[in-house]
Protein backbone atom coordinates (compact mmCIF):
# COMPACT_ATOMS: atom_id res chain seq x y z
CA UNK A 1 0.00 0.00 0.00
CA UNK A 2 1.06 3.36 -0.68
CA UNK A 3 0.37 6.73 -1.11
CA UNK A 4 -1.14 7.89 -4.59
CA UNK A 5 1.65 9.92 -6.11
CA UNK A 6 -1.07 13.24 -6.44
CA UNK A 7 -1.55 13.56 -2.96
CA UNK A 8 -0.77 16.31 -0.39
CA UNK A 9 -0.01 16.05 3.18
CA UNK A 10 -0.36 19.21 5.38
CA UNK A 11 1.35 19.04 9.01
CA UNK A 12 -2.04 20.69 9.71
CA UNK A 13 -4.22 17.56 8.78
CA UNK A 14 -5.14 19.12 5.57
CA UNK A 15 -5.27 16.32 2.71
CA UNK A 16 -5.63 17.13 -1.08
CA UNK A 17 -5.91 14.58 -3.62
CA UNK A 18 -5.35 16.62 -7.20
CA UNK A 19 -6.29 13.21 -8.74
CA UNK A 20 -10.01 13.62 -7.82
CA UNK A 21 -10.31 16.77 -6.65
CA UNK A 22 -11.58 15.79 -3.21
CA UNK A 23 -9.56 17.48 0.26
CA UNK A 24 -9.96 15.82 3.41
CA UNK A 25 -9.12 16.72 7.06
CA UNK A 26 -7.76 14.28 9.21
CA UNK A 27 -7.39 14.48 13.30
CA UNK A 28 -3.65 13.89 14.17
CA UNK A 29 -3.59 10.29 14.93
CA UNK A 30 -4.87 10.60 11.01
CA UNK A 31 -2.06 12.18 10.11
CA UNK A 32 0.63 10.55 12.35
CA UNK A 33 -0.60 7.22 10.66
CA UNK A 34 -1.21 8.49 6.71
CA UNK A 35 2.48 10.15 7.35
CA UNK A 36 3.68 6.64 8.09
CA UNK A 37 2.16 4.60 5.66
CA UNK A 38 3.50 7.78 2.80
CA UNK A 39 7.43 6.99 5.01
CA UNK A 40 6.58 3.22 3.62
CA UNK A 41 6.43 1.59 6.89
CA UNK A 42 5.01 -1.26 7.35
CA UNK A 43 1.74 -2.49 9.81
CA UNK A 44 4.22 -4.13 12.54
CA UNK A 45 6.74 -1.03 12.55
CA UNK A 46 3.91 1.44 12.85
CA UNK A 47 2.25 -0.40 15.31
CA UNK A 48 4.90 -0.64 17.58
CA UNK A 49 5.52 2.91 16.74
CA UNK A 50 1.67 3.83 18.40
CA UNK A 51 1.46 0.85 21.13
CA UNK A 52 5.20 2.49 22.65
CA UNK A 53 3.70 6.12 22.56
CA UNK A 54 0.23 5.97 23.16
CA UNK A 55 -2.28 4.50 26.04
CA UNK A 56 -3.22 1.63 23.58
CA UNK A 57 -4.02 -2.27 23.37
CA UNK A 58 -2.67 -3.78 20.16
CA UNK A 59 -6.13 -5.09 19.31
CA UNK A 60 -7.55 -1.74 19.36
CA UNK A 61 -4.64 -0.20 17.14
CA UNK A 62 -5.48 -3.19 14.31
CA UNK A 63 -8.74 -2.55 14.19
CA UNK A 64 -8.68 0.97 13.95
CA UNK A 65 -5.50 0.74 11.25
CA UNK A 66 -7.35 -1.34 8.88
CA UNK A 67 -10.61 0.99 9.40
CA UNK A 68 -8.75 3.64 8.19
CA UNK A 69 -6.53 1.99 5.87
CA UNK A 70 -9.62 0.74 4.22
CA UNK A 71 -11.33 4.61 4.36
CA UNK A 72 -8.20 6.12 2.33
CA UNK A 73 -8.22 3.75 0.01
CA UNK A 74 -11.75 4.36 -0.67
CA UNK A 75 -11.01 8.12 -1.00
CA UNK A 76 -8.25 6.78 -3.17
CA UNK A 77 -5.56 8.40 -1.34
CA UNK A 78 -3.70 5.14 -1.88
CA UNK A 79 -3.44 2.44 -4.02
CA UNK A 80 -2.01 -0.96 -3.71
CA UNK A 81 0.51 -2.25 -6.09
CA UNK A 82 0.32 -5.67 -6.24
CA UNK A 83 -3.48 -6.43 -5.28
CA UNK A 84 -2.38 -9.50 -3.54
CA UNK A 85 -0.21 -7.50 -1.05
CA UNK A 86 -1.88 -8.03 2.17
CA UNK A 87 0.81 -7.35 4.68
CA UNK B 1 7.92 8.88 29.73
CA UNK B 2 3.70 8.66 30.61
CA UNK B 3 2.04 7.88 27.29
CA UNK B 4 -0.10 9.93 25.46
CA UNK B 5 -3.84 9.50 25.29
CA UNK B 6 -5.27 7.61 21.75
CA UNK B 7 -7.77 8.72 19.70
CA UNK B 8 -8.79 6.68 17.04
CA UNK B 9 -7.79 8.01 13.85
CA UNK B 10 -10.62 9.89 11.57
CA UNK B 11 -10.65 10.94 8.16
CA UNK B 12 -13.29 13.21 7.05
CA UNK B 13 -13.84 14.61 3.03
CA UNK B 14 -14.50 17.94 2.99
CA UNK B 15 -17.73 19.00 0.99
CA UNK B 16 -17.21 22.33 -0.38
CA UNK B 17 -20.58 24.50 -1.47
CA UNK B 18 -22.87 22.39 0.71
CA UNK B 19 -23.71 24.16 3.71
CA UNK B 20 -25.67 22.10 6.71
CA UNK B 21 -29.22 23.59 6.41
CA UNK B 22 -29.16 23.89 10.02
CA UNK B 23 -25.76 25.66 10.16
CA UNK B 24 -23.06 25.34 12.14
CA UNK B 25 -22.83 21.53 14.01
CA UNK B 26 -24.44 21.48 17.40
CA UNK B 27 -22.87 19.91 20.19
CA UNK B 28 -23.77 16.59 20.85
CA UNK B 29 -26.15 15.71 23.15
CA UNK B 30 -25.41 13.32 25.72
CA UNK B 31 -28.17 11.15 28.05
CA UNK B 32 -26.13 10.08 30.89
CA UNK B 33 -28.79 9.75 33.14
CA UNK B 34 -32.51 9.31 33.40
CA UNK B 35 -34.27 10.96 36.84
CA UNK B 36 -31.30 11.29 38.39
CA UNK B 37 -30.08 7.86 37.97
CA UNK B 38 -26.99 6.58 35.56
CA UNK B 39 -27.95 5.16 32.90
CA UNK B 40 -24.89 2.59 33.43
CA UNK B 41 -26.25 1.64 36.63
CA UNK B 42 -29.93 0.97 35.22
CA UNK B 43 -28.07 -1.10 32.18
CA UNK B 44 -25.80 -2.97 34.99
CA UNK B 45 -29.01 -3.85 37.38
CA UNK B 46 -31.62 -5.09 34.62
CA UNK B 47 -29.31 -5.91 31.69
CA UNK B 48 -29.66 -4.54 28.02
CA UNK B 49 -31.32 -3.53 26.14
CA UNK B 50 -33.63 -1.90 28.52
CA UNK B 51 -36.73 0.12 28.21
CA UNK B 52 -37.42 2.84 31.28
CA UNK B 53 -40.34 4.42 31.77
CA UNK B 54 -39.90 7.75 33.84
CA UNK B 55 -43.32 8.53 36.13
CA UNK B 56 -42.29 11.99 36.55
CA UNK B 57 -42.35 12.93 33.10
CA UNK B 58 -45.63 11.04 32.45
CA UNK B 59 -46.85 13.16 35.42
CA UNK B 60 -45.35 16.43 34.38
CA UNK B 61 -46.43 15.89 30.69
CA UNK B 62 -50.04 15.14 31.64
CA UNK B 63 -50.38 18.14 33.83
CA UNK B 64 -49.10 20.04 31.33
CA UNK B 65 -51.96 18.95 28.96
CA UNK B 66 -54.24 19.32 31.69
CA UNK B 67 -53.95 22.58 32.12
CA UNK B 68 -53.73 23.89 29.01
CA UNK B 69 -57.22 22.15 28.45
CA UNK B 70 -58.86 22.77 31.85
CA UNK B 71 -57.88 26.75 31.72
CA UNK B 72 -59.81 26.95 28.34
CA UNK B 73 -62.88 24.98 28.94
CA UNK B 74 -65.24 24.22 31.83
CA UNK B 75 -65.47 20.49 31.60
CA UNK B 76 -62.35 18.33 30.42
CA UNK B 77 -62.13 14.49 30.86
CA UNK B 78 -58.92 12.63 29.39
CA UNK B 79 -59.06 9.01 29.05
CA UNK B 80 -55.66 7.35 28.27
CA UNK B 81 -55.29 5.55 25.57
CA UNK B 82 -54.60 2.08 25.94
CA UNK B 83 -53.44 0.86 23.02
CA UNK B 84 -50.41 3.46 23.26
CA UNK B 85 -49.15 1.93 26.34
CA UNK B 86 -50.90 -0.52 28.46
CA UNK B 87 -48.74 -2.09 30.94
CA UNK B 88 -50.89 -2.29 34.31
CA UNK B 89 -48.08 -0.03 36.23
CA UNK B 90 -48.31 2.69 33.38
CA UNK B 91 -52.30 3.21 33.14
CA UNK B 92 -52.40 3.08 37.07
CA UNK B 93 -50.41 6.39 36.69
CA UNK B 94 -52.66 8.06 34.43
CA UNK B 95 -55.90 6.77 36.41
CA UNK B 96 -54.30 8.40 39.58
CA UNK B 97 -54.00 11.18 37.45
CA UNK B 98 -57.58 11.04 36.87
CA UNK B 99 -58.34 9.61 33.46
CA UNK B 100 -60.44 7.13 32.22
CA UNK B 101 -59.88 4.37 29.78
CA UNK B 102 -59.92 4.49 26.17
CA UNK B 103 -60.36 0.93 24.94
CA UNK B 104 -60.32 -0.49 21.52
CA UNK B 105 -60.95 -4.39 22.23
CA UNK B 106 -62.17 -6.58 24.70
CA UNK B 107 -58.85 -7.53 26.14
CA UNK B 108 -58.04 -3.89 26.57
CA UNK B 109 -61.12 -3.65 28.35
CA UNK B 110 -60.64 -6.22 30.71
CA UNK B 111 -57.22 -5.09 31.57
CA UNK B 112 -58.96 -1.62 32.26
CA UNK B 113 -61.50 -3.54 34.72
CA UNK B 114 -58.41 -5.16 36.50
CA UNK B 115 -56.79 -2.09 36.79
CA UNK B 116 -59.81 -0.80 38.89
CA UNK B 117 -61.23 1.53 36.66
CA UNK B 118 -65.21 1.60 36.70
CA UNK B 119 -66.89 0.13 33.39
CA UNK B 120 -68.89 3.77 33.19
CA UNK B 121 -65.50 5.63 32.66
CA UNK B 122 -64.64 3.54 30.16
CA UNK B 123 -64.82 4.62 26.67
CA UNK B 124 -64.81 1.73 24.27
CA UNK B 125 -63.75 2.53 20.80
CA UNK B 126 -62.58 0.25 18.37
CA UNK B 127 -64.18 -1.43 15.10
CA UNK B 128 -63.81 -5.50 16.45
CA UNK B 129 -66.70 -5.70 19.16
CA UNK B 130 -67.90 -9.05 19.36
CA UNK B 131 -71.28 -9.90 21.32
CA UNK B 132 -69.28 -11.46 24.17
CA UNK B 133 -67.27 -7.68 24.24
CA UNK B 134 -70.66 -6.06 23.77
CA UNK B 135 -72.10 -7.95 26.70
CA UNK B 136 -69.53 -7.15 28.95
CA UNK B 137 -69.49 -3.18 28.12
CA UNK B 138 -73.13 -2.84 28.53
CA UNK B 139 -73.06 -5.03 31.97
CA UNK B 140 -70.51 -2.45 33.01
CA UNK B 141 -71.93 0.56 31.79
CA UNK B 142 -69.27 1.83 29.62
CA UNK B 143 -69.53 4.07 27.47
CA UNK B 144 -69.60 2.62 23.57
CA UNK B 145 -68.42 4.21 20.37
CA UNK B 146 -70.53 2.65 17.73
CA UNK B 147 -67.94 2.24 14.40
CA UNK B 148 -70.87 0.66 11.81
CA UNK B 149 -74.51 -0.13 11.07
CA UNK B 150 -73.49 -3.98 11.88
CA UNK B 151 -72.21 -2.68 15.28
CA UNK B 152 -75.36 -0.50 15.61
CA UNK B 153 -77.78 -3.43 15.03
CA UNK B 154 -75.66 -5.96 17.09
CA UNK B 155 -76.28 -3.80 19.86
CA UNK B 156 -79.86 -3.29 19.90
CA UNK B 157 -80.05 -7.11 19.49
CA UNK B 158 -77.86 -7.44 22.30
CA UNK B 159 -79.08 -5.00 24.83
CA UNK B 160 -82.58 -5.92 23.81
CA UNK B 161 -81.42 -9.63 25.01
CA UNK B 162 -80.07 -8.27 28.19
CA UNK B 163 -83.06 -5.72 28.99
CA UNK B 164 -80.36 -3.29 29.77
CA UNK B 165 -79.92 -0.19 27.76
CA UNK B 166 -76.40 0.55 26.36
CA UNK B 167 -75.02 3.79 26.72
CA UNK B 168 -73.50 4.31 23.43
CA UNK B 169 -72.28 7.44 21.25
CA UNK B 170 -71.21 7.26 17.61
CA UNK B 171 -67.45 7.64 15.75
CA UNK B 172 -67.82 10.13 13.23
CA UNK B 173 -65.70 10.56 10.32
CA UNK B 174 -65.27 14.02 8.64
CA UNK B 175 -63.25 15.96 6.81
CA UNK B 176 -61.35 18.00 8.80
CA UNK B 177 -59.07 19.72 6.16
CA UNK B 178 -56.09 17.64 6.41
CA UNK B 179 -55.13 14.64 4.10
CA UNK B 180 -55.57 11.46 4.19
CA UNK B 181 -59.01 11.54 5.28
CA UNK B 182 -59.45 8.82 7.80
CA UNK B 183 -63.08 7.25 6.96
CA UNK B 184 -62.36 3.63 7.25
CA UNK B 185 -63.91 4.58 11.01
CA UNK B 186 -67.48 5.67 12.13
CA UNK B 187 -69.99 7.07 10.37
CA UNK B 188 -69.35 9.89 7.62
CA UNK B 189 -70.66 13.60 8.72
CA UNK B 190 -70.31 15.01 5.34
CA UNK B 191 -72.71 12.70 3.55
CA UNK B 192 -75.46 12.36 5.95
CA UNK B 193 -74.50 8.71 7.18
CA UNK B 194 -73.82 10.09 10.94
CA UNK B 195 -77.19 11.74 11.08
CA UNK B 196 -78.67 9.02 9.71
CA UNK B 197 -76.95 6.68 12.09
CA UNK B 198 -78.29 9.45 15.13
CA UNK B 199 -81.52 9.33 14.40
CA UNK B 200 -81.82 5.55 14.43
CA UNK B 201 -80.15 5.06 17.90
CA UNK B 202 -82.19 7.86 19.22
CA UNK B 203 -85.33 5.98 18.37
CA UNK B 204 -83.79 2.72 20.01
CA UNK B 205 -85.38 2.29 23.09
CA UNK B 206 -82.71 0.48 24.47
CA UNK B 207 -79.68 2.64 23.40
CA UNK B 208 -79.07 5.84 25.31
CA UNK B 209 -77.23 8.15 23.10
CA UNK B 210 -74.75 10.24 25.19
CA UNK B 211 -72.17 11.73 23.21
CA UNK B 212 -70.26 12.16 20.28
CA UNK B 213 -66.59 11.24 18.86
CA UNK B 214 -64.08 11.41 16.38
CA UNK B 215 -60.96 10.84 15.50
CA UNK B 216 -59.41 12.79 12.86
CA UNK B 217 -55.92 10.97 12.72
CA UNK B 218 -52.53 10.42 14.11
CA UNK B 219 -49.77 12.89 14.80
CA UNK B 220 -51.70 15.70 13.24
CA UNK B 221 -49.67 18.84 12.86
CA UNK B 222 -52.31 21.46 12.57
CA UNK B 223 -54.51 22.60 15.28
CA UNK B 224 -56.74 23.86 12.94
CA UNK B 225 -57.95 20.37 11.85
CA UNK B 226 -59.20 19.95 15.53
CA UNK B 227 -61.24 23.44 15.63
CA UNK B 228 -62.58 21.96 12.07
CA UNK B 229 -63.68 18.94 13.78
CA UNK B 230 -64.69 20.11 16.97
CA UNK B 231 -67.46 22.88 15.15
CA UNK B 232 -68.55 19.98 12.82
CA UNK B 233 -69.15 17.93 16.29
CA UNK B 234 -70.52 20.85 18.03
CA UNK B 235 -73.82 21.27 14.79
CA UNK B 236 -74.31 17.81 15.19
CA UNK B 237 -75.50 18.57 18.62
CA UNK B 238 -77.16 21.07 18.41
CA UNK B 239 -79.02 19.02 15.12
CA UNK B 240 -79.88 16.58 18.07
CA UNK B 241 -81.20 18.83 20.45
CA UNK B 242 -83.19 20.87 17.85
CA UNK B 243 -84.86 17.39 16.99
CA UNK B 244 -85.19 15.36 19.97
CA UNK B 245 -85.25 18.26 22.69
CA UNK B 246 -82.44 16.24 23.82
CA UNK B 247 -78.51 17.35 25.09
CA UNK B 248 -76.09 14.85 24.83
CA UNK B 249 -73.28 14.56 27.98
CA UNK B 250 -70.13 15.02 26.14
CA UNK B 251 -67.84 15.57 23.04
CA UNK B 252 -64.81 13.44 21.99
CA UNK B 253 -62.07 14.44 20.52
CA UNK B 254 -60.03 10.98 20.19
CA UNK B 255 -56.61 11.48 20.39
CA UNK B 256 -53.95 12.33 17.14
CA UNK B 257 -51.75 14.96 18.84
CA UNK B 258 -48.14 14.83 17.54
CA UNK B 259 -45.14 13.87 20.32
CA UNK B 260 -42.06 16.08 19.84
CA UNK B 261 -40.38 13.20 17.91
CA UNK B 262 -39.65 13.97 14.48
CA UNK B 263 -41.33 12.41 11.28
CA UNK B 264 -38.97 10.90 8.45
CA UNK B 265 -38.66 13.11 5.57
CA UNK B 266 -39.27 15.97 7.91
CA UNK B 267 -36.78 19.29 7.17
CA UNK B 268 -37.35 20.58 10.93
CA UNK B 269 -37.20 18.50 13.98
CA UNK B 270 -40.67 17.55 15.51
CA UNK B 271 -39.41 19.75 18.66
CA UNK B 272 -39.66 22.49 16.88
CA UNK B 273 -42.29 22.45 14.30
CA UNK B 274 -44.91 20.48 16.52
CA UNK B 275 -48.21 22.21 18.06
CA UNK B 276 -47.82 22.56 21.94
CA UNK B 277 -50.93 21.36 24.31
CA UNK B 278 -51.27 25.02 24.28
CA UNK B 279 -52.24 25.37 20.78
CA UNK B 280 -54.39 22.62 20.31
CA UNK B 281 -56.24 22.94 23.15
CA UNK B 282 -56.70 27.00 21.92
CA UNK B 283 -58.21 25.78 18.36
CA UNK B 284 -60.76 23.24 19.84
CA UNK B 285 -61.84 25.08 23.30
CA UNK B 286 -62.66 28.30 20.80
CA UNK B 287 -64.27 26.31 18.21
CA UNK B 288 -66.40 24.95 20.44
CA UNK B 289 -67.13 28.22 22.86
CA UNK B 290 -67.95 30.10 19.75
CA UNK B 291 -70.55 27.51 19.05
CA UNK B 292 -74.21 27.95 18.52
CA UNK B 293 -74.45 25.66 22.09
CA UNK B 294 -75.64 27.62 25.03
CA UNK B 295 -72.40 28.26 27.44
CA UNK B 296 -74.80 26.27 29.84
CA UNK B 297 -75.13 23.36 27.92
CA UNK B 298 -71.60 23.10 26.49
CA UNK B 299 -70.46 19.04 26.33
CA UNK B 300 -67.87 17.78 28.48
CA UNK B 301 -65.23 17.48 26.40
CA UNK B 302 -63.29 13.99 25.95
CA UNK B 303 -60.18 13.58 24.95
CA UNK B 304 -58.21 10.12 24.50
CA UNK B 305 -54.66 11.75 24.08
CA UNK B 306 -52.15 8.95 24.49
CA UNK B 307 -48.75 9.51 22.13
CA UNK B 308 -47.84 12.91 23.17
CA UNK B 309 -48.88 12.37 26.79
CA UNK B 310 -46.51 9.26 27.38
CA UNK B 311 -43.53 9.50 24.47
CA UNK B 312 -41.00 11.61 26.14
CA UNK B 313 -41.54 9.18 29.39
CA UNK B 314 -40.02 6.32 27.24
CA UNK B 315 -36.41 5.58 26.53
CA UNK B 316 -34.84 2.21 24.98
CA UNK B 317 -31.21 1.38 26.67
CA UNK B 318 -28.69 -0.23 24.28
CA UNK B 319 -25.10 -1.59 24.14
CA UNK B 320 -23.17 -1.10 20.76
CA UNK B 321 -22.00 -4.61 19.44
CA UNK B 322 -19.75 -3.60 16.80
CA UNK B 323 -18.59 -0.86 14.17
CA UNK B 324 -18.72 -1.53 10.59
CA UNK B 325 -17.65 0.25 7.32
CA UNK B 326 -20.07 -0.52 4.35
CA UNK B 327 -18.70 -1.64 1.11
CA UNK B 328 -18.89 2.14 0.15
CA UNK B 329 -16.99 3.60 3.34
CA UNK B 330 -19.91 4.94 5.18
CA UNK B 331 -19.98 3.76 8.73
CA UNK B 332 -22.51 1.86 10.18
CA UNK B 333 -22.88 0.31 13.74
CA UNK B 334 -25.02 -2.71 15.04
CA UNK B 335 -26.77 -2.05 18.59
CA UNK B 336 -28.59 -4.72 20.45
CA UNK B 337 -31.97 -2.90 20.08
CA UNK B 338 -33.75 -4.00 16.62
CA UNK B 339 -36.70 -2.57 14.95
CA UNK B 340 -38.81 -5.47 16.44
CA UNK B 341 -38.25 -3.27 19.85
CA UNK B 342 -38.71 -0.43 17.92
CA UNK B 343 -41.65 0.12 15.89
CA UNK B 344 -41.73 3.78 15.82
CA UNK B 345 -38.18 3.86 13.90
CA UNK B 346 -39.97 3.30 10.66
CA UNK B 347 -41.56 6.44 10.66
CA UNK B 348 -39.53 7.76 13.12
CA UNK B 349 -35.67 9.00 12.95
CA UNK B 350 -35.86 8.10 16.87
CA UNK B 351 -33.21 9.98 18.86
CA UNK B 352 -30.29 7.93 19.35
CA UNK B 353 -27.55 9.15 21.86
CA UNK B 354 -24.44 8.65 23.84
CA UNK B 355 -24.45 8.14 27.83
CA UNK B 356 -20.59 10.57 27.92
CA UNK B 357 -19.36 13.01 25.47
CA UNK B 358 -17.38 11.11 22.49
CA UNK B 359 -14.98 12.50 19.56
CA UNK B 360 -15.13 12.70 16.35
CA UNK B 361 -18.54 12.71 14.85
CA UNK B 362 -19.82 11.03 11.10
CA UNK B 363 -22.35 10.25 9.49
CA UNK B 364 -23.57 6.57 10.19
CA UNK B 365 -26.14 4.30 9.85
CA UNK B 366 -27.24 2.24 12.79
CA UNK B 367 -28.61 -1.50 12.71
CA UNK B 368 -30.26 -3.98 15.04
CA UNK B 369 -29.30 -6.87 16.06
CA UNK B 370 -31.97 -8.66 14.01
CA UNK B 371 -30.50 -11.12 11.12
CA UNK B 372 -33.15 -9.13 8.73
CA UNK B 373 -32.19 -6.40 6.45
CA UNK B 374 -34.96 -4.23 7.18
CA UNK B 375 -33.49 -3.85 10.71
CA UNK B 376 -32.25 -0.16 10.46
CA UNK B 377 -33.16 1.69 13.55
CA UNK B 378 -31.70 4.95 12.12
CA UNK B 379 -29.89 5.69 8.95
CA UNK B 380 -27.77 8.99 7.82
CA UNK B 381 -27.72 10.37 11.40
CA UNK B 382 -24.75 12.16 12.42
CA UNK B 383 -22.95 9.90 15.45
CA UNK B 384 -19.30 10.34 17.25
CA UNK B 385 -17.31 7.16 17.19
CA UNK B 386 -18.10 4.34 19.07
CA UNK B 387 -16.12 1.06 20.69
CA UNK B 388 -18.15 -1.81 21.38
CA UNK B 389 -19.96 -1.58 24.87
CA UNK B 390 -20.74 2.01 24.63
CA UNK B 391 -24.38 2.15 26.03
CA UNK B 392 -26.28 4.57 23.83
CA UNK B 393 -30.12 5.86 24.99
CA UNK B 394 -32.84 5.88 22.77
CA UNK B 395 -35.70 8.69 23.66
CA UNK B 396 -39.25 9.18 23.13
CA UNK B 397 -40.09 6.18 22.58
CA UNK B 398 -42.75 5.78 25.24
CA UNK B 399 -45.98 5.31 22.96
CA UNK B 400 -46.59 2.20 21.05
CA UNK B 401 -43.35 0.41 21.45
CA UNK B 402 -43.70 -2.04 23.97
CA UNK B 403 -47.19 -2.44 22.64
CA UNK B 404 -46.30 -3.03 19.49
CA UNK B 405 -43.04 -4.99 20.27
CA UNK B 406 -42.50 -7.98 18.58
CA UNK B 407 -41.18 -11.10 19.96
CA UNK B 408 -38.43 -12.17 17.30
CA UNK B 409 -35.26 -13.90 17.14
CA UNK B 410 -34.62 -12.69 20.88
CA UNK B 411 -36.12 -12.17 23.75
CA UNK B 412 -37.77 -8.73 24.57
CA UNK B 413 -36.49 -7.18 27.28
CA UNK B 414 -37.17 -6.01 30.97
CA UNK B 415 -39.34 -2.70 31.41
CA UNK B 416 -38.40 -0.61 34.48
CA UNK B 417 -40.57 2.31 35.78
CA UNK B 418 -38.79 5.19 37.41
CA UNK B 419 -41.09 5.84 40.10
CA UNK B 420 -40.82 10.01 41.75
CA UNK B 421 -39.09 8.56 44.70
CA UNK B 422 -36.37 8.42 42.47
CA UNK B 423 -36.96 4.04 42.80
CA UNK B 424 -36.54 1.57 39.88
CA UNK B 425 -39.36 -1.22 39.69
CA UNK B 426 -39.50 -3.59 37.03
CA UNK B 427 -42.70 -3.47 35.59
CA UNK B 428 -42.60 -5.97 32.86
CA UNK B 429 -40.15 -8.77 32.89
CA UNK B 430 -37.68 -9.92 30.13
CA UNK B 431 -38.98 -12.71 28.75
CA UNK B 432 -37.50 -16.27 28.87
CA UNK B 433 -37.62 -19.76 27.13
CA UNK B 434 -39.92 -20.57 30.05
CA UNK B 435 -42.43 -17.63 28.55
CA UNK B 436 -42.64 -19.80 25.47
CA UNK B 437 -42.43 -22.93 27.30
CA UNK B 438 -45.59 -21.83 29.04
CA UNK B 439 -47.70 -21.65 25.95
CA UNK B 440 -46.14 -23.83 23.18
CA UNK B 441 -47.71 -27.15 22.68
CA UNK B 442 -45.78 -30.15 20.82
CA UNK B 443 -47.91 -33.33 19.94
CA UNK B 444 -44.88 -35.14 19.31
CA UNK B 445 -43.76 -34.41 22.72
CA UNK B 446 -46.58 -35.49 24.67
Amino acid sequence: MKITDEVRISDNGFVFNSKTGDSFNVNPTGLELTKLIAQGHDFDTIKSLFLEKYELDDLTFEKDFYEFCALIKYHQITTTEDPLDFK
Amino acid sequence: MDKLKYEKPTISKINAGMPSKFGLPVKQKVISEIDGIKVSSLMEQYGSPLFVISEKTIREVHAEAKRAFETRYPKVQFAWSYKTNYLDAVCSIYHDEGSWAEVVSGFEFEKALSNGVNGSQILFNGPDKSEADLIMAIENNACIHIDHFDELYLLIETSRKLQKKARVAIRVNLDAGIYPIWDRFGFNYENGDAWNAINRIMLAESLEMIGLHTHIGTYIMAQSAYAIAASKLANLYMAIHRKFDYWLKYIDLGGGFASKNTLKGAYMPGSETCPSFDEYAEAISNALISSEIPHENLPVLFLETGRALIDDAGYLLTTVIANKRLNDGRRSMVIDAGVNLLFTSFWYNLGVYPTRELGHAEESTIYGPLCMNIDVVRDAIVFPQVKTGEQLVIERVGAYNITQSMQFITYRPNVVLIDMEGKTHIIRKKESLETFKNSELNPKRN
